[in-house]
């Protein structure tokens, strides 16, 4: 009876294809849909259906049209596979820009890697790959293929656009499942609901279908594609992954499981270590104090090797492991430092979080799934809350840092998932600030040394310069600083690591020729220091909000003592604007031979609506200007 | 006969016992424990105490001979910084899952003073050694070292089979940490014959070859082997400078070309490459080289169409270069030979290298025109060794062209590449002509193409402060190519002029006209009409104006100290700036710029800045001009390079000032 109704399925599926089929002359394409675009999808259909908790069956079919070479690496196709997703079959046919079959293709012809993610030493992933060429634009590769997935926890999300570059002209996505397999859905930004149908074996069909969709254009400073494009996630409530059942309907349900199948019983450590962290810790009382210890033993002995094998790269290692071989993910360091922390007697949460240095992404408060992409540490203390990322060796105690600041994430605690916020920091926590004095000759010289000063998200600006050697430094220095001719004659960093830390840098240089004189006339850049080259571009008929990520706050004041016998004659620099997102002033004034330049820039992080992005450029633009300012001062007669 | 009484003469040598010997696995001394900086660098991170490799000619089996290569290393890592050094990985060649080079006996051991001050050791598990297969050809054996510390000394070693003779293990002395000894060990049975070469300015501390008696044994044949050993101590960290051809051609290394054996399989000698003769004889009978330039008839059905009606040799020429461009489609890899066939490459409308340019060739002879393959070696597989052949040096073969006494160096790999004219990956060095009926020879690869850059700007300064006029900037010769990929990256020429305005946010462009953008062989034009708001109005009587609109440079790019290596920046350069401006009624020039002219030496270069006001004082005129004639600079021309930048910086700090009258 089943056997059937899979048939039945299958063969609605193969009619609409053969129907499909025709037309994939280029010129049939919707003329609004070309904008932007150098590949349109004419095409595609997703199915997922769950026959049973350890065997669901994921087949696609899509139809591309590559425009021009940039749409190329549209064509390539790529299946990720491994023991749990195998590959059935895969075949595909190439069309010429009128439609006209040119060429066939089929398994033999892709080549099978590993999956390289760029961060780790291994991934068990592999990728089978295929890319067919075609020398004459346009042309449409039409492929499918299935594969068989021993699961059914992660379904992959439903995204039918997927970049910028690319147009829809019409993707279905259907789910079927027995009576009863239950699934939770979550719709975003989609133009029509879900249909639902039960045949009369009782299948599920929950369908769901977009066409007509630009080509998202890339606009600066726009919010997480996921809050703009159409998306469709599915999550079961009973499900199989791994040999491992188990069911959740919310937060609470999935971190539950998380904590009862992957986390428990893999904090055993060494009698020996265990015995060293209590002699380590002995005499602290304050528990915090107590776990900063344990914090920086671990960073002393461990450093990030990512190895992603085994239960779908989402259990981490036993920390007897990450004891032995000192390394670890981040999944078996958040895990090794919780089992540290435990033989001191503090208890922590394993908590699973997006990270992203440029958009703050959150767990969907209102749908569970499987989400994030990274594994942070938190420790419940009685009203102060204290978050630890463990993959960095040099980082101080509590410090998050603009990776998974301020955003939602998901506490695995023993008695199941809790969502929690980590903290944000605020525009005028992140500060940078430079205070220099220095001599300006009247050969052009410049002369003089400058203390800068690194807090908030700010605070591990430096850290890479810092590990480098004096020489690779002095090269950084001469990047970051614009001063032509520069001549670092001393350079050294302090770091405090505190629970607010501070990185302070103190540098002493001179610049032969910083000024060029001419017609008795010295001119230089008021602004050596920190300057702004660029404003963000403009954006013509933007569709999405302003987002800034991160707020900062950078001020600047910088001394100058004039070579004698000299006054002004360029005007002095007076500039000072305010808006919603921020502000920024920048003056100069001359007190006896010193000339002060001062200049405050502040952002203010949030999402603001479309129409303030030209201000926002506007703003920069002047920030850019003022920072391009040249004092020229002249000899008095 | 003959051969047994030359392989005897080798053994008459002195047999010497040569001390090259691999260093005890696991051993250290509390020296190297305690050490806490390298004190002849002492910003370095970590440093190879000793390396050793040893490869060997040997059996190993009754039926296979094959190259074994044994590496061992001990490294002491200081700092954090030079944790990296114990993530480790080594690739190897396999085809389709079936192991072609073998990698065995992996062994790995780190040694530690714990918290307590307890020397302890952490052994490298097997099983957490992975195989990650990155190609169809290619994969790689990745593991981490265990038990990683401040001050710890990792150690590990591994053995590489190979069954390829030709492809001998070349030896690096110099990498990105420093070391402080590395010696190379080669054990050849006097059966074989290779060329040696040490490239790199650092010198040799060992170099010792002794005979080997009794050293190699197959199925009764033996011989002895001649024993080098290569040693090099206190070897500075490799640093790679900015505008620097491959670190390849400057990275201390012994590096070992195959030139000829004696086959105990066929109990014959075989030559591998003595001279250009047997080069050029191989080469031409090569089913990858050869063979494919003699597919003239294959080509023939091809080009008849598209030279069609056409007479001259060069308009033939273009038509078929400018087919095969758009018939195959590079798959970015490069190579000396065709490996499936420029046939399959037409049917699959993609091919490497080789198969393009060995298809222009082809079907350029094929019409009757004077077509030759030439051999390179692109700038990042380095410089060629030009002292005797070295087919293994070549990378990439273009196309060389003669119609009556002019040659046109030919590649055919990028659609967007005009007629002639070579991308900067092949201006390296000299590459060989490979011709079908004469002997081969070496001809420059340094082809007279230059990037030319021209602005002008026309423009008039409003009474509502605003400025409005034109600018024109035209890209010829390569720098044309290089601005057709940048237009060629949007959908459109309007999708490009949008992007334009939307990254000068200094000027806001009202039109825009540009042409050019398909015929390659043309300058690209691009005319706009812009709009600067220099000024909120002009009620100064004073007004400061930077006449360097566009691309003014702040920091010099030069900033070195001193300069090891050359610069090199591919080929000559010239960007000339012509500002007309008028001015409105009433106004004055103040602070006119200097004129300048200044040159590098040996006519290297020059900056000019020339200054015209019109003589009516309505207005002026100002250009600029850098212009570089070199591809090549040498260390000691870096401080001429550094001060020609220096000056150029101040010059731009000039600024003019419309004055009211």
């Amino acid at each position: 009876m089943i056997r059937t109704g899979v048939f039945a399925l299958l063969i609605t599926v193969l009619t609409v294809n053969v129907k499909a089929q025709q037309g994939y002359d280029a010129s049939l394409i919707p003329k609004d849909l070309l904008p932007y675009a150098s590949s349109v999808v004419r095409l595609q259909e997703v199915n997922m259906y769950v026959k049973d908790l350890n065997n669901s069956t994921y087949h696609i079919k899509q139809a591309i049209t590559i425009l021009n070479k940039n749409g190329d690496d549209m064509a390539d196709i790529e299946i990720w596979h491994d023991k749990t997703n195998v590959i059935k079959y895969v075949k595909g046919t190439v069309y010429n820009s009128s439609g006209v079959l040119i060429k066939k293709f089929s398994e033999s012809d892709f080549e099978d890697v590993n999956a390289n993610d760029g961060f780790s030493l291994f991934n068990d992933l592999k990728v089978k790959h295929y890319q067919p060429s075609v020398t004459e634009y346009p042309y449409t590769v039409e492929y499918e293929y299935e594969e068989r997935e021993k699961q059914s926890l992660d379904f992959p999300d439903w995204m039918p656009n997927p970049g910028t570059g690319t147009a829809v002209e019409k993707s279905t996505f259907t789910f079927s499942c027995k009576p009863d397999f239950n699934i939770r859905y979550k719709e975003i930004n989609l133009p029509s609901a879900v249909s639902i149908a039960t045949d009369k074996d009782g299948v599920k069909t929950y369908t769901w279908q977009v066409s007509n969709l630009k080509a998202v254009k890339d606009e600066p400073y726009s919010p997480n594609p996921e809050k703009i494009l159409t998306q469709v996630k599915i999550a079961p409530v009973k499900f199989t992954y791994e040999r491992l059942d188990g069911s959740f309907s919310d937060w609470n349900g999935l971190g539950k499981w998380i904590y009862d199948k992957l986390l428990i019983n893999r904090q055993q450590l060494p009698a020996a270590t265990v015995q060293h962290v209590k002699e380590l810790t002995a005499g602290i009382t304050d528990p915090k104090l107590k776990a900063k210890k344990i914090y920086e033993y671990m960073q002393g002995r461990t450093h990030y090797v990512s190895v992603q094998i085994g239960i779908g790269g989402l259990q981490p290692f036993l920390a007897s492991d990450v004891d032995q071989l000192n390394y670890g993910d981040c999944k078996a360091l958040v895990n090794y430092t919780r089992a540290l922390l435990k033989a001191v007697d503090i208890d922590s949460w394993y908590c699973v979080v997006t990270g992203d240095h440029s958009r703050k992404t959150s767990m969907l408060t209102d749908f569970a799934s499987l989400q994030g992409n990274h594994a942070i540490l938190c420790i419940p203390f009685k009203n102060d809350t204290t978050w630890m990322d463990c993959t960095s060796q040099t980082i101080p105690f509590g410090y998050l840092g603009d990776f998974t600041d301020d955003r939602i994430a998901l506490a695995c605690t023993p008695q199941g998932g809790i969502l929690l916020h980590t903290p944000k920091y605020t525009a005028d926590g992140n500060l940078l600030e430079h205070t220099g004095n220095f001599i300006l000759d009247d050969n052009g010289g410049l002369s003089g040394s400058m203390k800068s000063v690194f807090k908030g998200t700010e605070y591990n600006d430096m850290d890479d310069v810092i590990q480098e050697s004096l020489k690779e430094q002095i090269k950084d220095m001469q990047r970051i600083y614009p001063i032509n001719n520069m001549i670092v004659q001393k350079l050294a960093f302090t770091q405090d690591k505190s629970l607010h830390p501070t990185t302070t840098e103190d540098i002493t240089l001179k610049a032969p020729e910083y000024a060029s004189i001419a017609n008795g006339k010295v001119h230089f850049l008021l602004n050596p220091i920190n300057r702004m080259n660029r404003a963000p571009k403009l954006v013509m008929n933007r569709t999405t909000d302003l987002y800034i990520n991160e707020g900062y706050t950078s001020e600047d004041e910088i001394t100058y003592t004039i070579p004698a016998g000299y006054r002004q004659y360029s005007e002095p620099l007076t500039v000072s604007i305010k808006n919603a997102f921020g502000t920024f002033l920048a003056t100069s004034t001359l007190q006896g031979n010193c000339l002060i330049y001062k200049r405050k820039l502040q952002v203010i992080d949030g999402t603001y609506p479309k129409e303030s992005y030209q201000d926002f450029v506007d703003f920069y633009q002047a920030v850019v200007d003022a920072d391009d300012y040249e004092m020229t001062l002249v000899k008095n007669n | 006969m003959k051969k047994t009484l030359l392989l005897f003469s080798i053994l008459f040598f002195v047999t010497l016992f040569a001390q090259a010997q691999d260093f005890n696995y696991g051993t250290f001394t509390q020296e190297e424990i305690n050490m806490k900086k390298y004190d002849k660098d002492t910003s370095a991170h970590a440093v190879v105490l000793l390396e050793h490799g040893r490869s060997q000619i040997q059996p190993i089996d009754d039926e296979n001979i094959d190259l074994v290569y044994e590496y061992h290393v001990k490294i002491k890592i200081f700092d954090k910084g030079g944790y990296s050094q114990g993530n480790i990985e080594i690739p190897y060649y396999s085809e389709d899952g079936s192991t072609y080079e073998q990698v065995q006996d992996i062994k790995g051991i780190t040694t530690y003073q714990d918290e307590n001050g307890y020397i302890k050791t952490a052994e490298l598990d097997p099983k957490k050694v992975y195989n990650q297969v990155d190609s169809k050809h290619w994969s790689r054996l990745k593991f981490a070292m265990p038990g990683i510390h401040d001050g710890c000394i990792i150690e590990y070693s591994y053995r590489l089979t190979s069954p390829w003779f030709e492809d001998f293990h070349s030896w690096e002395f110099q990498s990105d940490i420093p070391k402080v000894y590395s010696e190379y060990d080669v054990h050849i049975p006097a059966y074989w014959n290779y060329n040696i070469s040490k490239i790199g300015a650092l010198p040799l501390s060992k170099n010792v070859g002794v005979a080997e008696s009794d050293c190699f044994e197959f199925h009764g044949a033996k011989s002895g082997c001649s024993h080098y050993t290569y040693g090099m101590k206190d070897i500075p960290a490799f640093v790679v400078e900015d505008d620097m051809t491959s670190p390849k051609n400057y990275v201390s290394a012994i590096n070992f070309e195959l030139s000829d054996y004696y086959s105990l399989t066929t109990s014959s000698n075989i030559k591998v490459a003595k001279n250009w003769k047997d080069v050029d004889y191989e080469l031409k009978h090569a089913e990858y080289f050869g063979a494919q330039l003699r597919r003239t008839g294959l080509l023939k059905d091809k080009i008849t169409p598209v030279i069609a009606g056409k007479t001259d040799d060069l308009e033939k020429a273009k038509s078929i270069y400018s087919y095969i461009q758009k018939s195959i489609k590079w798959n970015d890899v490069r190579g000396r030979g065709s490996v499936d066939g420029i046939r399959k490459a037409f049917n699959e409308h993609t091919g490497d290298v080789a198969d393009i340019n060995l298809a222009l060739t082809t079907g350029l002879n094929a019409a009757g025109l004077n077509a030759d393959a030439v051999l390179l070696s692109t700038r990042q597989n380095g410089l060629i060794n030009r002292l005797y052949p070295i087919i293994t040096g070549f990378d990439y073969v273009v196309c060389q062209l003669t119609i009556s006494d002019k040659t046109y160096l030919l590649d055919a790999t990028d659609p967007l590449m005009p007629f002639g004219m070579l991308p900067l990956r092949c201006i390296n060095d000299q590459g060989r002509v490979m011709s079908l009926d004469k002997p081969s020879y070496w001809v420059d690869m340094s082809t007279p193409q230059r990037r030319n850059s021209t602005y002008h700007f026309n423009l008039t300064l409003h009474p509502d402060g605003k400025i409005k006029g034109t600018m024109t900037h035209y890209s010829i010769g390569y720098e044309a190519y290089l601005k057709r990929q940048e237009i060629k990256k949007f959908n459109s020429v309007d999708e490009y002029v949008e992007y334009m305005n939307s990254k000068s946010t200094k000027f806001r462009i009202l039109k825009s006209s540009i042409t050019g953008v398909d015929s390659l062989e043309q300058a690209v034009s691009e005319t706009y009409e812009i709009e600067i708001k220099e000024f909120k109005n002009l009620d100064h009587d004073r007004l400061a104006f930077d006449p360097y609109i566009i691309n003014r440079l702040v920091t010099n790019p030069y900033k070195l100290a001193d300069r090891t290596y050359p610069v090199d920046i591919g080929m000559p350069s010239t960007i000339r700036y012509t500002l007309t401006m008028h001015l409105p009624d009433g106004y004055t020039i103040e602070n006119a710029p200097k004129n300048t002219n200044l040159g590098l030496p040996l006519s290297g270069g020059s900056f000019i800045t020339d200054y015209h006001q019109d003589d009516n004082g309505s207005g002026f005129t100002f250009a600029h001009v850098i212009q570089l004639n070199k591809s090549v600079y040498q260390p000691d021309e870096y401080p001429y390079l550094k001060e020609f930048y220096n000056q150029v910086i101040l010059s731009e700090k000039d600024e003019l000032i419309f004055k009211k009258k």
